[in-house]
């Protein structure tokens, strides 16, 4: 335990580039992943948010449901789905970066779409009734309320973030934990310690940890500047 | 006998339950009107405000903007750039002053030095050079309705409404507010201005109205 421990330490500062390349994977992957997921799933939040129409409140529940979907089942589906024999079989997307992208968006939507709804309901009524009575037509208003509210959106993504760099299910299945090619820090850590190899495991877990709490920190201090203009 | 620039017939609205809060058989606001418009909370004042700055539906059997007709369950971008809504606690972007009253010009199309000009002269209209560079959030009550004045007044919009604007305000900022509301009167802005009885506001050449039980009338 202590010598790999040591092992992990020594893995993390000589820029062992296994490691390092497992972690951009995973970041190249995700960040992707939310780039794709963002912008659709902040625009539904917001119109389920601010529209008013049948059945908003049947997907406002529908979304909660998506909250606690298990990410190995999405990884099922879309496994399903672009196996050779699936639907899109003949993309040949199976165990490529593209097929763990796509499972990421899937998991990530939800997750952004909840919390945008969250921020836009909670958001002070009178910015989007300023906005449009400044002669903003509803688009514009709307980028003004989410500009306005952009710390709790951007907790938002950071939320997503954070659910989709730490999922294993979905990246393993549609992934397959392919070295240089699809092996991401969640997958590495969950086979490389079914194999004994304990160092790079706690060392790629140090990243995962450092890698969520800098992002709420960060978060926390832009509120911080946020709170106080 | 020229048309009025806003013209509502057949007004009405009701609370989810059904209940009616505002039947108006006729509103006509003409070009340079002054309305005050008085009644107890929850009479209906500011929902008459909204409802004419097109931010609640409301039924109508007719309504017209300058003789042209206008559907308020359907309210056109083109007259929210005609018509500006303050709220009685005006909420400010988190951004400068000075951003604040260049949102409505923009919208407008309002640009570079044009833009410029208008938001020096609003800034001096209102009084603020003093507290220009602080950050909104930091304004007192009565800086902030200033601001919000400042940014509906940059507009020169065809219709103002304000919705109580010395409410909760002490003596000094009042009597600043109020200052802002008798120029914009005497220079023949249409203006119309909601507010409690108790806190009446008097102006140059202005209409006294009345909200109660959800009927609208004319006060001598």
């Amino acid at each position: 335990m202590f010598d790999a421990t040591r092992e992990a330490f020594r893995l993390l500062f000589s820029g062992d580039p296994e490691m390092w390349g497992i972690v951009a994977v995973s970041l190249r992957v995700s960040l992707t992943a939310l780039a794709i997921a963002a912008p659709l799933a902040v625009a539904a939040g917001y119109g389920l948010a601010v529209g008013r129409f049948r059945g908003r409140r049947a997907l406002i529940v529908v979304l909660q449901a998506l909250l606690s979907f298990p990410t190995v089942v999405v990884g099922l589906v879309l496994y399903l789905v672009l196996s050779r024999r699936g639907p899109l079989g003949a993309w040949q997307l199976l165990f490529t970066p593209e097929a763990m992208i796509a499972g990421q968006v899937v998991i990530a939507l939800p997750v952004l779409a909840a919390f945008t709804l969250a921020a836009v309901q909670g958001a002070d009524p009178r910015i989007r009734d300023t906005a449009l009575s400044l002669g903003a037509a509803r688009t514009r208003a709307a980028c003004t309320l989410l500009y306005e509210t952009r710390f709790a959106i951007f907790a938002a993504v950071c939320q997503g973030f954070g659910r989709v760099i730490s999922e294993v299910g979905c990246a393993l299945m549609v992934g397959g934990n392919i070295a240089g090619s699809t092996r991401t820090i969640t997958t590495a850590i969950a086979l490389e310690t079914s194999k004994g190899d304990f160092s790079q495991g706690i060392a790629l877990g140090f990243v995962l940890l450092v890698l969520a709490f800098g992002v709420n920190i960060a978060l926390a201090v832009m509120q911080g500047r946020g709170g106080e203009p | 006998m020229s048309d009025p620039l806003l013209a509502i017939h057949g007004l009405t609205k009701r609370f989810g339950d059904g209940v009616s809060l505002l039947a108006i058989p006729s509103l006509e606001i003409a070009e340079g009107a002054c309305w005050i418009v008085t009644g107890d909370n929850g009479a209906g004042k500011s929902t008459l405000l909204r409802v004419l700055a097109g931010l609640e539906p409301a039924g109508t059997e007719a309504a017209s903007f300058e003789g042209r007709p206008l559907d308020l369950a359907n309210y056109p971008d083109r007259i929210r750039r005609e018509i500006v809504y303050v709220h009685q606690h005006p909420y400010l972007f988190a951004r400068s002053i000075a951003a604040n009253i260049r949102y409505g010009l923009a919208r407008r199309g309002i640009t570079g030095l044009a833009q410029v000009s208008r938001v020096a002269a609003a800034v001096a209209w209102a009084g603020l050079d003093r507290v220009a560079e602080v950050p909104p959030a930091r304004l007192s009550g009565g800086e902030k309705q200033r601001v919000a004045l400042a940014r509906a007044w940059a507009v020169s919009p065809r219709l103002l409404l304000l919705d109580e604007p010395t409410a909760n305000l002490d003596a000094t900022a009042r009597a600043q507010v109020l200052a802002l509301l008798q120029e914009i009167a005497i220079a023949g802005r249409t203006v119309v201005v909601a507010c409690h009885d108790r806190e009446l506001i008097d102006l140059p050449h202005a209409e006294q109205w009345h909200i109660a039980d959800g009927r609208f009338s004319r006060r001598r």
